[in-house]
């Protein structure tokens, strides 16, 4: 409506003056200018009328000091009076100009003769007195966005430019105005005017008693009526679609439904119908669907929850053959939810979670047998761990009188609650080599490098994934006994805070390396052992690279300080790719379990693969700082 | 002398006959018109649409006889006719709808069967027929943009206050709607209509406005005279007068 870009019909001129220009509704001269109101009578309308918030424009005649004096043209908003010869003077005072920030006199940007747009700020009736103001807060809000200051002849408003013509030309009349006016023959001119009137056009005000509003009943409207045909059409092709139905001809009584629907869109007796018709066919999820749209319209219908019951309880069944319990018991408690009288789903409800309790024993079962199993095949990450914690007992009984950590010593009794019975049927070899690492350290050491060396060649040979040989085993838990002495010595050696964090930090690990067998025990046997050989081969290929890598184990130790997971993990990742260099068909070896690994872990869940890779990390450190100090003892 | 009385009092006969056989007709007519005019607001017509279909119905009824045509089959097709010129597209399941209510209130809907295809291509037939009996001229121009025009220009002429004081503009619209009961949309301009019925509403509220070397409805309409003014506002009275007598 706004912004029309408008030829100005002026036909008289011949020219054709392009101006961007409102007009919805032509804008006509004030009618005074017209009837020729004499100018007293127009004076005194116009301060009787005069508010503040009106908007004038005016011509500058005078600046002073205080303020400016404008001699007023015409008004702008607010009230529309022919006044130019009305001769109105106007003072716009110096707190009312606002100033422009840059330290100058704000009055030296006004020049008289200029045009200037202000809003009235207040006035003396009485004394015919007006004050302007250039603030924007003078206006009333829907005039917010009013510019106000110097003007420039274009901005003049059009009733006032086309009051000009009028007074040049005494022969426009307001008719011709009024026809030449392009606004007049816009079409919508009518509801835009009746929009600024504010009357509404679907209900028109009458004088005629028989059309007063109150009247008129809304049952009695179009759309009302309407409504009220489409249902009943609706229902009859719902009762046609029906018949079809028990007629076993689905296609068309698919057809009647959809007919329904679009007849009147969210029919509740087409929707039961159609998801009727559904749930015969089998498509169980669109059924569902329907009957809820259905129960959403018309929550009371007693056949669609009864369907729906139904539905919930045979798609249960359904997502039970497909194994995904928890959902098909979800529905089932939805279907007990909407009808509680519903035998089936009750018994159903039951049945399922029987069968979940079952397969949950079921898993238990076999996570124990699976349990034995290892115990008896005493997998070689088993070993290593009760080593580790054997030796950690051992340590912890030593240093009991130097340290003063009390935590590892809970610790420690919690992991020995814990492995007790396992711990019976490996003492043997347990006591086999702990009499073996007694002795000196440096015997040790050199042991160390020996079986360090023996294990790397044996490492070297290592042939296939998942394999538990007692060679393996062997070997297995000599290295992490020297990783576990080689921290013990290191820990002796430095006396600093790291230490008692050490010391936290593996009892946490070894608390992880017990829940975390306990979790992969409870796992299905064969993913767990795949699982256990990548830890080992990550700790082999690691402590490899430690012997290669010099260097960086000393910068292990400054990091371990900080967050020695992550560093443990990077560094881990070099391992492997010194691992790519010198043994390919390692590499290729790791790759493959951890695939197989990565698998086990989407299927179930992650948090005991976490914990797992806590303790392994911490062993590649310990190994590191066991190869640290054995390069620090072999420089002494 | 007595074949003269005789003769004159036919005469007087017959012509008191026509009268009232007018008087009938435009009982008809205004009882017919009001049915456009419910009918209108229940389908939620506009000012302009409504005023364009009781024009038609007028017009066509200027050149027809009432007993050869059915009144409100005419008037449903010129609703139908009007929205189609007006813009505001109606459909005629929704006109026969309300129709058939208003003549049944008591019953249900129409069953969309055979007997309302009938009576929509009823519809459709006649109004082709109002279409050949206007020479397929069914625009007109119609008092409503003048009378907003001219009530924004008064406006300007009083004071906002009084202005939102007396509902001069409501009043006006609803003298305007109102004149449609009868045929003075057709015998008058459009001008001439929307000045009276703003100069009624000015009469009716008291309001005095400023006055100049010419009276504002003079400026407003140069050719028209307080005479006509006042013929036409006597006849748009009448019309409530028969609201009394019709309904």
């Amino acid at each position: 409506m706004n912004g029309l870009v408008v030829l100005d019909g002026c036909a008289d001129d011949c020219t054709m003056s392009v101006c961007v220009v409102s007009e919805a509704h032509a804008v006509m001269p004030p009618l005074e200018q017209f009837m020729e109101v004499c100018f007293e009578e127009r004076r005194e309308l116009f301060y009787r009328d005069v508010e503040r918030g009106d908007l004038v424009i005016g011509r500058i005649n005078s600046v002073r000091d205080f303020g400016l004096f404008v001699t007023l043209l015409c008004t702008a908003g607010g009230l529309e009076r022919n006044i130019e010869d009305l001769e109105i003077k106007a003072l716009c005072p110096l707190r009312c100009v606002p100033s422009t920030g840059n330290h100058d006199d704000p009055l030296s940007y006004y020049q008289i003769g200029d045009l200037l747009r202000a809003g009235v700020k207040g006035i003396d009736r009485y004394h015919e007195k007006l004050t302007l103001s250039l603030y924007s807060s003078s206006l009333p809000p829907h005039l917010d966005k009013v510019k106000l200051g110097v003007i420039s002849k274009e901005d003049l408003p059009l009733h006032y430019s086309r009051g000009e013509k009028v007074t040049a030309d005494s022969s426009q009349t307001y008719e011709k105005l009024l026809e030449s006016s392009l606004g007049l023959s816009n079409p919508l001119n009518v509801d835009y005017l009746l929009g600024k009137l504010g009357i509404s056009d679907t209900q028109t005000p009458s004088l005629m008693r028989g059309l007063q509003s109150k009247h008129f009943k809304e049952d009695d409207f179009a759309t009302a009526i309407r409504k009220k045909q489409s249902v009943s059409w609706a229902l009859k092709c719902v009762k046609v679609g029906v018949g079809h139905f028990k007629s076993r001809r689905y296609v068309e009584a698919m057809n009647e439904y959809n007919k329904a629907l679009e007849i009147d869109t969210n029919n509740v007796e087409a929707l039961v119908a159609r998801g009727a018709l559904y749930a015969t066919k089998g498509s169980l999820m669109k059924a569902i669907e329907d009957f809820e749209l259905a129960l959403e319209n018309c929550p009371t219908h007693r056949n669609a929850k009864k369907y729906l019951c139904q539905t919930l309880v045979e798609r249960g069944g359904q997502l039970e053959e497909e194994e995904k319990l928890v959902t098909a018991e979800g529905l089932y408690k939805r279907a007990i939810l909407l009808d509680n009288t519903f035998q089936g789903a009750a018994e159903a409800l039951a049945k399922l979670q029987l069968r979940i309790q079952k397969s949950l024993e079921l898993k238990e079962q076999e996570a124990a047998k699976e349990q034995e199993k290892t115990k008896t095949v005493e997998t070689s990450a088993e070993k290593l761990r009760k080593i580790l914690k054997e030796e950690k007992r051992m340590k912890k009984k030593r240093k009991r009188s130097t340290s003063s950590s009390t935590s590892s010593d809970t610790s420690s009794t919690s992991s020995d609650d814990d492995s007790s019975t396992s711990r019976k049927k490996s003492k043997k070899r347990k006591h086999k080599r702990r009499r073996s690492s007694h002795g000196s350290k440096k015997h040790k050491r050199r042991a160390s490098s020996c079986s360090d060396k023996m294990a790397d060649d044996d490492i070297e040979w290592f042939p296939a994934p998942a394999n538990t040989s007692a060679s393996y085993i062997d070997q297995k838990q000599s290295i992490s006994k020297l990783i576990s002495e080689g921290e013990q010595s290191w820990e002796k050696s430095r006396c600093e805070d790291g230490r008692g964090r050490l010391d936290d930090a593996i009892d946490r690990s070894l608390e992880n390396l017990k829940h975390g067998a306990q979790s992969e025990t409870s796992r299905p046997g064969r993913p767990n052992v795949n699982g256990e050989v990548r830890d080992q081969h990550r700790t082999q290929s690691i402590s490899e690279c430690a012997r290669n890598r010099r260097d960086s184990s000393s910068s292990t130790q400054s990091e371990y300080s900080q967050k020695s997971d992550r560093y443990s993990k990077e560094f881990s990742s070099q391992g492997r790719d010194r691992s790519e260099s010198e043994r390919g068909g390692n590499e290729k070896m790791d790759r493959g379990e951890r695939n197989s690994h990565d698998k086990d872990d989407g299927r179930k869940s992650s948090g005991g693969s976490l914990k797992k890779d806590i303790p392994s990390n911490l062993l590649d450190i310990f190994s590191q700082i066991a190869e640290f100090e054995k390069e620090k003892k072999l420089q002494k | 002398m007595s074949t003269q009385a005789s003769t004159s009092g036919s005469v007087n006969e017959a012509r008191g006959r026509r009268s009232a056989e007018d008087v009938e007709d435009s009982k008809k007519h205004f009882r017919v018109c009001r049915f456009i005019i419910d009918t209108g607001v229940k389908l939620g017509m506009r000012s302009v649409p409504m005023a364009t279909a009781c024009a038609l119905y007028h017009r066509f009824f200027q050149s027809a006889s009432l007993q050869v045509y059915e009144p409100y089959l005419v008037a449903m097709s010129a609703i139908y006719l009007a929205g189609k010129v007006e813009e505001q597209h109606l459909r005629t399941r929704d006109i026969i709808n309300v129709c058939h209510r208003y003549f049944h209130p008591e019953r249900e809907p129409l069953e969309l069967d055979g007997k309302f295809w009938e009576l929509r291509d009823s519809i459709v037939q006649c109004e082709l027929l109002i279409l050949r009996q206007l020479n397929f001229q069914v625009s007109f121009e119609h008092p409503h943009k003048y009378l907003l025009q001219y009530l924004l220009s008064v406006r300007s002429l009083l004071n906002r206050h009084a202005w939102s004081r007396t509902p001069i503009a409501e009043t006006a619209l609803a003298v305007l709607k109102d004149s449609y009961h009868g045929t003075v949309c057709v015998h008058h301009k459009p001008q001439h209509l929307a000045l009276t019925s703003l100069y009624l509403a000015l009469q009716t509220y008291g309001v005095q406005l400023p006055r100049g070397e010419l009276e504002w409805w003079q400026v407003v309409c140069a050719d028209i005279t307080k005479a006509q003014i006042e013929t036409i506002m006597s006849e748009l009275l009448q019309l409530y007068d028969m609201e009394a007598k019709c309904t």
